[in-house]
């Protein structure tokens, strides 16, 4: 592959990000990041915790780049970074595997003028309104009108802007986080304002199919009192000079509505970006009717070329977890075609020997930093530098330019050797980016990492104390004094090493975790499935064809086929779990099959246990054999049963156990899955009536495609209210819904031959596995994942990870890409081979121990357990590797037994003491 | 974005290019927002060298944007 | 005698508050510098003796946060 390599006119490995550029460049331009809303210079990072904190020159706007004259960078820049004469370079890369994620574009509504967006001034998109609440935004986070700085009283949400509208924009597909982001920004609005703001949402069909979701957008409906008006919006005028807008809309009813709004919010979708496309037609690859990137089924991050794999929204619309997933999926794809090759193009550090001095006398070291002027400009570091010298135990005390450079890190490291130091502070920026620089600095030099600390005089002191130099002088020889204090008193700490067993569990035999078992092998993992059923396949052998048509039988057997010939996999039938023990790298499961019960050693272990089917009681179920679920239906299909051929007329109805009172999430997959099978009736007689009854068509993201065939098909939708669900009547052996109609006002009695119920999914069981492994369950039975955002492929608990229906009702690509995002998750922790616990964490000395379990309790990482055996079984012991050195258990011990390296109470009360000792 | 730091040019070419006989343990991931990075980090801890190719000036993408996130309501950043 | 000002004790949890702390810096924000920050692993890590500690040796408050 080929890049250009733009030039950023500044040295990254000069640029200490100080900011003097910025404050002297003397040219104003919008500002991206903040979507236009304020400006920034010519110089600029984009943001304050920008990833690399490095400045770069916009060399449209700069005048020098685009003049020849001013310069004033580079005149300030105390490290001499700015360099103007960077040129292009075109960079030649020879990789295994490409990964494309470049995103999505936001909808642009300025290129229609319905939108009012150019217009109005009060009219703003969403990603606009983000950086309005956010506190690093142009208003600080108030919510105000950016026009005239007023409050907004009553604000305004417009759906579907960009999205499921191809007589305006050409874009077909529904974006997928509108409705659900729409929802968020109006909670966090009346969280800033209170309830008096009035926040109104104006609809098509709300959309929340995913976790925990249904559940939000309930509750800011009946709790925080967001309005949802259902209408077809049609225009929106400026209310004279008062900045206001007047909204006129159509409501359900088809009858014309207007009211007054303070602000408009344009909730934009989201399209593929053009020149993603441009690149997209140059690598030769796949793309959708609304060109985002063309995936199967079964191997959704996978595009039509060879070697090139996608994540993320251009594989689609999609939110965040879900990108998440996708991106984990699409590393195990590209991984598993390079497992050959793995390891050979990283890099190892030198270790250099570790000297003991344990028992030394402390000899401390302080560096203090100048940062270029950052510190030095308001501190005077010469004075800091001479009060340090004089503290107890320190030997040695310096200034430093800027001690993260290079060369000053070498020195650095030559002090340390030639002073015998044993202990260093450095006194700089923030032990959060700088940390483990410097303790990479005492490792070159033979001493503990953990024999460093650091006084935060940048951050927390030189920046923000600007106007009063010698109270941040003394600020700083007090935080200088407190490190002193504090590292005298630290000790070396061990990071133990602990094998990784290479052997992976899986937990469920169905599409997931037979997706998994087969990416663990082919990273060339030996894998065990555990299958409760007598065969592999899971719910996905009641499943017809997938939404792009892909046969799932078909698919489904070569997979089962595969996963079964495969050595590396071993699968156990009929088999349960009947215990499990140790922890990540090192668990024994006991596993019966058959009757028979053996335990499995593994490093890693997959839950994949699925969901089921709701068995309902509604709607007659049971009564006639007219009244069947989706899933029969399905195997009606599979069967190619013909009296589906003869009918006159199929109902379905959606939401049969979903957002109701006792199960109100959605079942996420049950709109698409009917409206499929629909017009799968249709086909296969287009004369029969086909009627879908529902409360929101969820069919997101380009699935919004089929819902538009299946109405150019004839399919007649109608929608019901949850207060007044559709009756069914078995009569003289005719079989009638009863439902009505919201725009006739009337009710509507349907005569037919099937009636499809679209039952919720709801899982398993999961009761036992939960216990076993300490894994969190939510009220509604599904496991709860690491993180709802970033972490939706595993647990808490280290080793263990999740995929599939267990997680959330999903349809089998999002199950696959699940399964292999589970799958690679795992793979990051096997391909270590060992783990290394962290040295700050906590400790019990058994004999203060007094038993009481409070440690055992409060742990949210299970890591105390008492001990079963030796000198002090039935002592609290702490597993270092579980440990993530939180301390809570060392604060809630009763018996004082609990010790905390590097936080421990000795040295946190040791800089209490030292604040009293005034420089 | 402001600043098209890195585009592609061209491609190298060539059915064989993309199936060589030995295979690179090395993967280049285009985009630097949440999708890219977590594959990038994901594939760098699985042991292979990765290419992280971002055309702005730093990585985070459209949710280094948003101001805080649904169910939890944390902040995005 | 100058004006009498307040000695702050604050106990910053590292993940969250010790980092808005470092954010307020890179934001140039200003602040009057009565605050000595303790950085902790987690406000789960504070122990009521840390409280009294501060207070018995001159704080005038003390600030958890996390």
């Amino acid at each position: 592959m080929q890049l250009l390599k733009k030039p950023r006119y500044v040295d990254e490995s000069k640029c200490i990000a100080c900011g003097l550029c910025a404050e002297k460049c003397p040219k104003k331009v919008t500002d991206t990041y903040n979507a236009g809303l304020k400006n920034r210079k010519a110089i600029y990072v984009e943001y304050d915790q920008a990833v690399p904190l490095k400045y770069a020159i916009n060399p449209k706007e700069c005048i020098y780049l685009t003049k020849g004259k001013c310069g004033n960078c580079k005149k300030v820049c105390p490290t001499g970074a700015v360099d103007y004469d960077q040129k292009e370079e075109v960079v030649t890369l020879n990789v295994g595997a490409v990964v494309l994620s470049p995103g999505f574009k936001p909808f642009d509504p300025s290129r229609f003028d319905n939108y009012q967006y150019t217009k109005y001034k009060n009219v703003v998109t969403s990603l606009e309104y983000e950086r309005i609440l956010s506190a690093s935004g142009p208003t600080m986070g108030h919510l105000t009108r950016i026009s005239d700085h007023k409050e907004p009283k009553k604000i305004a949400w417009l759906q579907c802007i960009g999205s499921r509208d191809i007589n305006r924009c050409d874009n077909g597909h529904c974006s997928a986080v509108c409705c659900m982001y729409a929802v968020k920004e109006a909670v966090i609005s009346k969280e800033h304002e209170g309830d008096h703001l009035d926040c109104a949402i104006f609809y098509m069909d709300m959309r929340t199919p995913g976790k925990d979701f249904e559940e939000y957008y309930v509750n800011a409906r009946d709790k925080k009192g967001v309005r949802f008006v259902r209408s077809r919006i049609h225009t929106i005028t400026e209310v004279g000079d008062t900045g206001d807008l007047e909204v006129r809309y159509a409501d359900e009813f088809g009858e014309i509505q207007v009211e007054v709004f303070n602000m408009i919010v344009l909730s934009i979708g989201l399209e593929a970006d053009p020149d993603t496309v441009k690149l997209a037609n140059k690598l030769g690859i796949d793309l959708t009717r609304s060109q985002f990137c063309n995936t199967s089924s079964f191997e959704p991050v996978n595009t039509s070329r060879e070697g090139i794999y996608v994540c993320g929204a251009f594989q689609g619309p999609k939110d965040i977890p879900e990108s998440i997933v996708d991106a984990s999926a699409a590393a195990t794809a590209a991984g598993a075609s390079l497992t050959e090759a793995r390891g050979t193009q990283t890099k190892q550090a030198e270790v250099v020997p570790e000297l003991n001095v344990r028992g030394d006398r402390p000899r401390i070291g302080v560096f203090v930093c100048s940062c270029g002027t950052n510190i030095a400009g308001v501190v005077d570091v010469a004075a800091v530098k001479a009060y340090a010298e004089k503290l107890p135990y320190v030997e040695f005390a310096a200034n430093n330019l800027f001690s993260c450079s290079q060369d000053t890190q070498n020195k650095m490291t030559e002090i340390i050797k030639e002073k015998n130091l044993n202990r260093v502070v450095v006194a700089a920026c923030t032990p959060k980016t700088h940390e483990g620089l410097f303790q990479e600095t005492l490792l070159a030099a033979g001493l503990n990492k953990y024999l460093f600390e650091m006084a935060n005089i940048r951050n927390h002191n030189a920046w923000v104390h600007k106007e009063a130099p010698e109270l941040a002088t003394q600020k700083a020889k007090d935080l200088v004094r407190m490190a002193v204090t504090k590292v005298a008193l630290f000790e070396p700490l061990e990071e133990a090493e602990l094998q990784l067993n290479q052997t992976a569990l899986v937990i469920g035999g169905g599409i997931s975790g037979i997706t998994t078992a087969r990416n663990f092998a082919a990273q060339g993992f030996e894998t065990h499935i555990v299958e409760k059923e007598a065969r592999l396949g899971g719910q996905a052998l009641s499943l017809f064809k997938t939404t792009t048509g892909e046969n799932v039988q078909e698919k489904l057997s070569a997979l089962v086929d595969e996963v079964t010939q495969n050595d590396k996999i071993h699968v156990h039938l009929n088999a349960s779990i009947e215990g499990v023990e140790g922890f990540v790298g090192n668990f024994k499961t006991t596993v019966n099959a058959g009757g028979k019960s053996q335990t499995i050693d593994h490093g890693v272990a997959v839950v994949a246990t699925g969901a089921t089917p709701f068995a309902t009681k509604e709607y007659a179920y049971g009564t006639d054999p007219r009244i069947i679920t989706s899933l029969d239906l399905d195997k009606k299909l599979i069967a190619g049963d013909s009296a589906l051929k003869t009918m006159n007329s199929a109902v379905f109805i959606q939401c049969v156990g979903s957002r109701e009172k006792d199960r109100q999430y959605c079942s996420r997959v049950c709109c698409t899955h009917s409206i499929d099978n629909a017009l799968e009736l249709k086909k296969q007689n287009p004369d029969m009536n086909v009627y879908i009854l529902y409360r929101d068509i969820r069919t997101y993201g380009e699935r919004e495609y089929i819902y538009k065939e299946a109405r150019k098909e004839g399919v007649i939708f109608i929608r019901y209210s949850v207060d007044n669900k559709p009756v069914v009547a078995v009569k003289n052996g005719s079989l009638t819904v009863t439902v009505m109609d919201h725009v006739l006002r009337r009710p509507l009695e349907i005569e037919t031959d099937l009636l499809t119920l679209a039952t919720a999914i709801i899982p398993n069981d999961n009761e036992k596995l939960a216990q076993f492994f300490k894994l969190p369950l939510n009220a509604n039975g599904f496991f709860v994942e690491r993180h709802a955002k970033l972490g939706p492929s595993e647990f808490a608990t280290d080793g263990v990870f999740l995929c599939g229906l267990a997680h959330y009702p999903k349809p089998i690509p999002e199950s696959i890409g699940h399964a292999q995002a589970a799958t690679s998750r795992a793979v990051t922790l096997l391909a270590r081979k060992t783990i290394h616990t962290n040295g700050q964490i906590a400790k019990v000395d058994p004999m203060l121990c007094s038993s009481c379990m409070v440690c055992v309790s409060v742990c949210p990482y299970s890591a105390p357990s008492l001990a079963k055996e030796g000198r002090f079984a039935g002592k609290a012991e702490i597993n270092p590797v579980l440990c993530k050195g939180c301390g809570l258990c060392v604060a809630s011990c009763r018996s004082g037994a609990i010790r905390h390296n590097g936080f421990d109470n000795s040295q946190i009360f040791s800089q209490i003491f030292s604040l009293s000792q005034v420089a | 974005m402001a600043i098209d730091r890195l585009t592609i040019v061209s491609k190298n070419n060539q059915e064989n290019e993309v199936m060589p006989k030995n295979v690179i343990g090395s993967v280049m991931v285009l985009g630097g927002g949440i999708a890219g990075m977590q594959s990038a980090l994901d594939l760098a801890d699985s042991g292979y060298y990765v290419y992280l190719v971002e055309k702005g000036p730093s990585i985070g993408g459209v949710m280094a944007r948003l101001d805080k996130t649904f169910p939890t309501n944390d902040c995005a950043m | 005698m100058a004006e009498w000002e307040p000695k702050i004790v604050s106990f910053l949890c590292n993940w969250c508050s010790y980092g808005a702390a470092d954010l307020a810096g890179v934001g140039r924000m200003q602040y009057p510098s009565n605050i000595r920050v303790i950085r902790i692993p987690c406000t789960g890590r504070m122990s009521p003796k840390f409280f009294l500690a501060a207070l018995k040796e001159g704080a005038d408050a003390v600030w958890v946060s996390g």
